[in-house]
């Protein structure tokens, strides 16, 4: 019977491309939101991420990884006389403006490294090299942030062109020149801002030479040391909060500082609100488009569904045929969804955004959901068949 | 089956009473109505709109209980049965021919003829080859593959009664099987129907308002008020104009 139930199913194309469509665009909307929901929200961490150290050690009060609360230098040095601490580096985070050569200022993010150890450094240069950090006014710019600071020129075709940095560029920060050495590969950030590296200690200069300038520290456990019992040893011989830097959100630990800065961005912004807004509406349209088309494909079988009640099928069999119509549909219109949700991810991923990152629990989640639909679905046909009276097939 | 007076009997209704509604919207629609077919036979039941014809007809088929009497169908008492053993008995048992065919039109001709085999849980091979010799038998061989639609009225009428037949029931319930049908391709299809009927383990029972098919029946049952008027074996007997 279920490949008769099938074959009911794919005969009528219309009201299969219909229900297909509104399943598919169910599932491409819950996907898709989701997807560039959690991409967003994974940029909130992207300080962790990019700045690879297993401990970050902050001011008690920092909740997360963009809110710095500078602390006195001389807290790096409490922090490498722990013990089981191999070495500590200093990093300074800040908001500056940098000021073009054409007079227009950029907002960046200024991040300072130790210029001993180069901790915390960005992993992938495209042009230049990490040790020239040590010349004098030095920085290495990012490659998004080379695009965006670029010198925007006419084309032959008279179009705008940007002219992206490139490594002998200049810019000020603070009325100091700061001249480029390197152009490196990191992921951008939730607060919009380009990242700029340059020295801890030059940062001094740069920001006036504000009295703090130590935002973080980065900590490196001795070998054999578990850094979730390190963070605690600082935190009891410091005073001061130790982080550990996995970046699984969905990780349970409350040292994580990607963790805490992922549901801080949570629970403090309206971000979640309006992706959930649009995820809900996927869902709620999902079932309504796909819920009425699946009813009224019920109602156009209607008599045929009294026919075969009138032969002998029993509930059960007619309550099963039409769960694998509604599934066959729901797993068609989730692959299509799913795969929309993956193509324009992926052209978002080459343009560089917005961002799109579909975890395997956004995967299944949809899959749940897109099913959930077609099970309301088909309760409803179940329903509305189980209501009708075989005896109503001799009535013409 | 346990007298001689049973065996020859397929289907037997005493003293039915059905109603519909309660109060004023209180409808009755058979009163005592007393019923017999017998095996091998082939009966209509007759009379105006109105008259209750198609309710005793639901009441026989097991797709309505009745508030009283008893339905006997091949020795098997109907009433008392729950909704579960009646399904269970009109898979068995039953075979239909509606008067709009209720072929599925998204499935091919030979799909809807394989639907009550499949329902009686028939392996798909079996089922096929079942439908294929039905189709066959019924003058449609060649047309398995086909849409119902792409039918006329009365090859799609043809394909209801290798549906109704293809599980080999004892009773037959024809519902006006000639009303979307011409006058010579309904004679065609009583004649099938009477043709496939003459086995002394099959009854066929035919509600009608087509007085062209009476000489099919070997006998008629004449409905008034909800129970059985009179029951003749020569259509002449009847006032056509009444019915």
């Amino acid at each position: 019977m279920y490949r008769l139930a099938l074959n009911m199913l794919f005969g009528d194309r219309a009201k299969l491309a219909m229900l297909l469509c509104g399943l598919a665009f169910s599932a491409l909307l819950m996907a898709q939101q989701t997807s560039v929901f959690f991409g967003i929200m994974s940029w909130t961490y992207t300080p962790v991420h990019n700045i690879r150290a297993p401990i970050w050690v902050s001011d008690p009060m920092v909740e997360q990884a963009n809110d710095a609360k500078p602390m006195r230098d001389t807290d790096l040095y409490r922090v490498r006389s722990v013990d089981g601490v191999a070495w500590a580096a200093p990093l300074h985070t800040s908001f500056l403006q940098a000021r073009m050569q054409d007079g227009n200022f950029k907002l960046i993010t200024m991040v300072g490294i130790d210029a001993d150890t180069f901790a915390g450094a960005p992993a992938v240069l495209s042009q230049g090299r990490i040790e020239d950090l040590r010349l004098p006014n030095t920085v290495i710019v990012d490659e998004w942030g080379a695009q965006l600071m670029g010198r925007v020129t006419k084309g032959p075709d008279g179009k705008e062109v940007v002219i992206p940095l490139k490594v002998g560029d200049t810019f000020e920060v603070n009325d100091l020149e700061a001249r480029i050495v390197g152009i490196c590969k990191v992921r951008r950030a939730f607060t919009g801002g380009p990242f700029v590296y340059t020295t801890y200690d030059r940062t001094k200069l740069y920001t006036l030479g504000a009295r703090r300038t130590l935002s973080f520290m980065l900590v490196e456990p001795q070998p054999g040391i578990d850094p979730a019992q390190l963070c605690a040893r600082i935190e009891a011989d410091t005073g001061l909060k130790a982080w550990t830097s996995e970046t699984v959100i969905w990780s349970w630990s409350d040292l994580s500082l990607a963790r805490n800065t992922f549901w801080w961005f949570w629970k403090n912004t309206g971000i979640p609100f309006s992706f959930g807004t649009a995820v809900a509406l996927g869902l709620f349209v999902g079932i309504a488009v796909s819920g009425q088309t699946f009813y009224s494909f019920v109602l156009e079988n209607l008599k045929y569904f009294a026919a075969i009640k009138a032969m002998g099928a029993g509930m059960g069999v007619i309550a099963r045929m039409l769960l694998v119509q509604a599934f066959t549909a729901g797993l068609l219109g989730f692959g299509l969804g799913v795969g929309m949700a993956q193509a324009i991810g992926r052209a978002m991923i080459e343009k560089g955004m917005p961002p799109f990152v579909m975890f395997p629990q956004i995967f299944w989640a949809t899959l749940a959901l897109v099913l959930g639909i077609s099970l309301v679905s088909a309760i409803i046909g179940i329903i509305k068949v189980s209501r009708v009276d075989a005896a109503t097939v001799f009535r013409g | 089956m346990s007298t001689p007076a049973t065996q020859t009997v397929a289907v037997r209704t005493r003293g039915i009473d059905m109603f519909f509604g309660e109060g004023e919207t209180k409808v009755t629609a058979l009163k005592q109505a007393d019923f017999e077919a017998n095996r091998g036979e082939l009966i209509m039941l007759v009379g105006p709109s109105g008259c209750g014809k198609t309710t005793l007809l639901s009441v026989i088929a097991g797709t309505l209980t009745p508030q009283t009497g008893t339905v006997e169908v091949f020795g098997q008492r109907l009433d008392g049965l729950s909704q579960e053993e009646l399904t269970t008995f009109r898979r068995k048992h039953l075979g239909f021919v509606f008067q709009s065919f209720n072929l599925i039109p998204t499935l091919t001709v030979l799909e809807n003829v394989m639907v009550p085999l499949l329902i009686q849980g028939a392996a798909q091979d079996v089922a096929v080859a079942k439908a294929r010799a039905m189709l066959e038998k019924v003058g449609l061989k060649g047309r398995e593959d086909g849409r119902p639609n792409a039918l006329s009225g009365g090859q799609q009428q043809r394909v209801a009664i290798a549906r109704a037949l293809v599980h080999e029931p004892s009773l037959l319930i024809c519902d006006e099987p000639t009303s979307a049908l011409d006058k010579d391709t309904g004679a065609q299809i009583m004649q099938m129907v009477r043709d496939l009927s003459r086995s002394p383990d099959r009854c066929v029972v035919v509600v009608t308002h087509d007085h062209r098919i009476f000489r099919f029946a070997d006998r008629i049952a004449e409905m008034e008020d909800g129970r059985i008027r009179r029951v003749v074996e020569d259509a002449s007997l009847l006032d056509t104009n009444h019915l």
